[in-house]
């Protein structure tokens, strides 16, 4: 009856450890379908469309009429700077010119004033009508003047999706119907126009139409698409995905761990009954059908349940994720996230289950019956570990395709179940030896854990790759997630600046300084683009990185500091000194990628119709999404403080001090405010629901988790009753055996505490730099967390599982 | 047979378990006297609950009625924790399957029942009886690279170790080779011919069989001859 007992018991625990993997597969594949879907469209808004056509010139209409072939709606507008007049004064602004559909992804709002409350339209402005944003919202109301023309500023334009870029340079929008632009006669040859054409339909269709734009896109044409939105948002949204990606293929980890376990205690429980049948004159053919068909049937109903599991979950990650950016998650209506997870617990189950099946079928059954003959064969364990390594690279490899990450991934596993083992093996021989000198308990315990016999090594190895899984999701995201919201504090500054006459510069200080309002150092900026590198025209170069040329394409601001600046650090050369040559230029890391520059190699700058050179000295990390002033080119003061300039700095303006911001516009009406706190609250808000969703992966690991000690406890329990049956027959105490088991589990704690915290911060460390691009502290916590909870929890649990093995009867050593 | 010379005394035990058909009676009835220094062997088929009898006599199992008497001590009235005080030290055991401690070594595997009852000598005592089994060179060996005969050995000079007033074997030599199971019984009775340790024994065995001071026969749970 006990055989049977534990049989069912081991069937049970396989059940559990596929169903787990099952509904893991099916639950984040419905979730982070919906969840890619909805930061694509987010991304999409931040474009206004899917894809975007650039150019300086206008565009040619055959790209229109070609995305309208392939399906796909199209858009254009044209943008320029120009001026109003308020109060007789020249005001600088940015005209926006769109036709409908416009725009094409996302939506606008609008509002009748600028206390009223925001209302979503998917209408443009009608003829003879402008749209104004909050840095005029005085004019709503009023007529206005552009080139020939006067229009009604009829709306306060508060959200335009594709308003981003280079948020310095924007200037107060209006908004107007492309049909009025003409009467304008603002377009003139030579005027310096933004053209863009806009296009968005189905992914597949917006795939095949932009492969022929990249092969018909003409010199000074530049196409944009969500790879290349606005950059704050875009590294959000990839640092999510990431996120999503590593907590996906740990948990999967765990969980395919767990039916590696699970499948080694079945196959150890049905061993002898193999054994028995096979004495019995059963054929190996016999006995593999026998055993497929338990297999199938666990593997069909697991499946069903796990995707029932799944489907379920997804509920609650909506729930939680549910307005992400304001808007529910959209639906997937596809078979695919249950035909793959069925896939993946097929190929896990088999993966796992089958070598042992091979393995129990074909060795004799006197080395089954007489444990005695049974000695470990390196073919079989090649078999074991080769098909458990084909298994997991096949499942990463379904789930996410030819991502690196899951490939890092695979190598970490690999190295962690190759590795520790090794590793664990050598730590208890090497405590081993350390004393001879009594046997008992410390070395009695050492031996035991080192019988192969216990596969004591293999359990704990097992438990390690689930620890380090868990830490890696719960630990290494808090301080990876940690150190991303440090980039976002509360008090970081919320307004721009920009705009500052040289002359008002120390006014605009002093101002703010007055009203204890926190504010960056003002930055001089000056337009420039990037003409040569070391003499040689930058539009000849060949570069290998694609993105330079978007580099040389555009005008950008350099700006000049005596100081380096917040949060920039420099990887290369040393900082701009006054002792050197005078024309230096500081150069931002991406950048300097993408343009292959080096120390030491001269720049020319192209600013307006004249031109400067500087040398290269240093090379520095930009922390872009800080939302602080940031630079590509930082140059000492000598080489640019003659060239046209305007400032710009950055304030912490609180609610109390809202008021003061009309009486600075007032004393200096050059002035523009540029509000960012609803970008950081996006970012923010990208942050925090990313932080709920992995909590729910964290959630299946852990369930994940409780398999693999049940099993890893469960897989040990016969040994451990007929070895506390022993001892009790050679005189054991109660306080013996108990010492026996809570020393065993400490100690198993404590070296899988240690491995784990170890590997753990290893690939903390590794998927830190090279996936996220970010530093990592080596965290006291993550050592802390990895010895208290393997100490604790192996401990508690064993100790309580194992408690009836304080009961059991000598006799059973004498029946065993 | 004088009352203190007496080792173990079984007066009408029986052993009832429970099974999914209703109370198995194992044991029935069964009064014996076993004295120092005395070598019993029991013998019966399988299933006639020879090994039950061992485990009650050694204090491993509880009876379900009677009284059995150990070194003076009523192990009925007694429970698991106070029968492993009785044997400790005092009651050694030999096992059909050895039951070594797989990955510790011969001379740990022998120290461990000294050190459980707190032997301060346990290594000096432990390498003293595995010279007596002749295992002096291999101390330092792990028990699994150790061949049957050998293991048996390791859990003879285990049994020794403790110079224990009794010693119970069950089938010691079931599992070995006819040629390495007679030179495990040469061993045990040469060893308990020098200690003069009380030896009661559950065997197949002819050549055992005949090598006892006395046999007992259990049939069906009961004493058929004594």
């Amino acid at each position: 009856m006990k055989v049977k007992h534990a049989t069912i018991h081991a069937y049970w625990l396989m059940f559990v450890a596929t169903v787990i993997t099952v509904g893991i597969v099916t639950s984040s594949l419905l979730i982070t379908d919906r969840i890619s879907l909805l930061l694509d469209r987010q991304a999409s808004e931040l474009l206004a469309a899917d894809l975007v056509l650039a150019s300086s010139n206008e565009i040619d209409d055959s790209y229109r009429e070609q995305a309208l072939r392939d399906g796909l709606q199209v858009s254009r507008s044209l943008s320029l700077r120009s001026a109003i007049f308020i109060d007789d004064d020249p005001r600088l602004i940015e005209l926006k010119a769109v036709d409908s559909p416009y725009p094409l992804r996302g939506m606008l709002e609008i509002a009748r004033e600028i206390t009223g409350s925001r209302q979503a339209t998917t209408d443009i402005p009608e003829r003879g009508e402008v749209w104004v944003d909050s840095k005029i919202a005085a004019l709503v109301g009023s007529r206005i003047q552009l080139g020939e023309m006067h229009f009604d500023a009829t709306r306060l334009l508060t959200y335009e999706p594709d308003r981003g870029g280079a948020i310095f340079n924007l200037a107060p929008r209006v908004l107007m119907n492309l049909e009025d632009l003409a009467d304008t006669r603002l377009v003139v040859p030579g005027s310096r126009v933004k053209h863009r054409m806009m296009f968005a339909g189905d992914a597949d269709a917006v795939a095949r139409f932009k492969i022929w734009l990249m092969t018909s896109v003409q010199p000074g044409e530049e196409i944009q698409d969500l790879e290349n939105a606005r950059p704050e948002m875009r590294r959000a949204l990839e640092r999510t995905r990431k996120f999503f990606a590593l907590a996906i293929v740990l948990t999967l980890v765990i969980a395919m761990a767990a039916i590696a376990i699970t499948a080694r205690y079945t196959a150890n429980q049905e061993a002898p009954k193999v054994a028995m049948l096979r004495a019995f004159g059963i054929s190996q053919l016999g006995l593999l059908k026998y055993y497929l068909r338990q297999l199938g049937t666990l593997w069909i109903i697991a499946t069903l349940v796990g995707i029932g599991v799944g489907w379920c979950t997804q509920f609650a990650l909506q729930w939680a994720l549910d307005g992400w950016f304001g808007k529910a998650l959209p639906q997937v209506n596809s078979l695919r996230p249950y035909l793959t997870a069925a896939l993946v617990g097929l190929i896990a189950l088999a993966g796992f289950s089958l070598p042992y099946l091979v393995n129990a079928t074909t060795t004799p059954p006197m080395q089954v019956l007489r444990a005695a003959l049974n000695r470990r064969s390196w073919l079989r364990g090649l078999l074991i570990t080769g098909s458990a390594v084909v298994a997991v690279f096949a499942v990463l490899m379904i789930l996410m395709q030819n991502s690196l990450l899951a490939v890092a991934t695979l190598a970490l596993v690999l190295a962690c179940a190759l590795i520790l083992p090794l590793l664990l093996g050598w730590i208890l021989r090497a405590l081993l030896v350390s004393s001879r000198r009594r046997f008992w308990l410390r070395q009695y315990l050492l031996s035991r854990l080192r019988a192969t016999s216990r596969g004591a090594i293999y359990v704990m190895s097992g438990f390690s790759l689930v620890l380090i899984a868990i830490l890696l999701i719960a630990v290494v995201k808090d301080e990876l997630l940690g150190e991303w919201q440090a980039q976002l504090p509360d008090d970081i500054p919320n307004y721009f600046l920009i705009n500052i006459r040289t002359q008002d510069v120390a006014g605009i200080d002093t101002f703010l300084r007055q009203r204890d309002i926190e504010a960056s150092p003002p930055y001089a900026l000056v337009r420039a683009r990037m003409t040569q590198i070391n003499s040689v025209d930058a539009d000849k170069i060949d570069f290998s990185d694609p993105r330079a040329a978007h580099s040389l394409n555009h005008t950008f601001n350099v700006t000049h500091a005596e100081a380096l600046p917040d949060q920039n650090t420099i990887v290369e050369g040393a900082w701009l000194s006054d002792s050197r040559e005078p024309a230096q230029v500081s150069v931002e890391q991406g950048m300097a990628q993408r343009l292959e520059l080096a120390i030491g190699d001269r720049l020319t700058l192209s600013v307006g119709s004249q031109r400067l050179q500087a040398t290269v000295t240093s090379i520095r990390s930009v922390v872009w999404e800080n939302f602080k002033p940031n630079f590509y080119l930082i140059a000492n003061a000598e080489l640019i403080e003659s060239f046209p300039q305007t400032w710009l700095l950055s304030a912490l303006i609180k609610d109390a001090n809202k008021a003061d911001l009309k009486l600075l516009l007032q004393r200096y009406p050059s002035v523009t405010l540029l509000d960012i706190s609803e970008v950081m609250a996006q970012v923010r808000g990208i942050v925090e629901k990313a932080s709920i969703a992995l909590q729910f992966f964290f959630l299946f690991a852990l369930a994940s988790a409780v398999i693999v000690l049940l099993a890893a406890i469960q897989t040990g329990k016969h040994e451990r009753e007929v070895e506390s049956s022993l001892l009790r027959a050679l005189s054991a105490n109660t306080g013996q055996l108990y010492r026996v088991h809570v020393f065993e589990y400490t100690l198993m704690g404590a070296l899988i505490g240690f491995f784990s915290a170890a590997f753990a911060s290893a690939a903390g460390w590794a998927i830190s730099k090279y996936f996220f691009d970010m530093e990592f502290q080596l965290s006291a916590s993550v050592w802390i967390y990895s010895l208290a909870s393997a100490m604790l929890v192996l401990t508690l649990a064993g100790t309580l599982v194992s408690r009836r093995v304080y009961n059991v009867s000598p006799m059973k050593v004498l029946r065993s | 047979m004088a009352e203190n010379n007496l080792c173990i005394a079984l007066n009408r035990v029986g052993k009832t378990v429970d099974t999914p058909e209703g109370k198995l009676d194992i044991l029935d009835n069964i009064s014996l006297e076993i004295v120092y220094r005395e070598a019993v062997v029991i013998k019966g088929a399988s299933g006639s609950g020879k090994t039950t009898l061992l485990g009650l006599m050694a204090g491993l199992d509880q009876a379900s009625s009677g009284e059995v008497i150990l070194f003076g001590h009523d192990l009925t009235q007694k429970n698991e924790e106070q029968r492993a005080a009785i044997r400790a030290g005092q009651v050694g055991f030999v096992f059909q399957s050895f039951h070594l401690v797989q990955g510790a070594t011969s001379l740990q595997n022998v120290m461990l029942p000294l050190e459980l009852i707190g032997n301060g000598d346990a290594r000096e005592l432990a390498l003293a009886s595995l010279r007596q089994v002749g295992l002096e060179s291999k101390t330092d060996t792990l028990v699994e690279h150790l061949s049957g005969g050998e293991q048996q050995r390791v859990a003879i000079a285990r049994a020794y170790a403790t110079r224990p007033r009794v010693l119970f074997a069950d089938e010691p030599t079931g599992n070995l080779d006819a040629t390495t199971g007679r030179q495990i019984a040469d061993l045990m009775f040469h060893l308990r011919d020098q200690s003069g340790t009380t030896l009661v024994l559950v065997t197949h065995e002819a050549e055992l069989l005949e090598r006892g001071d006395r046999q007992i026969l259990i049939e069906s749970g009961k004493l058929l001859a004594n």
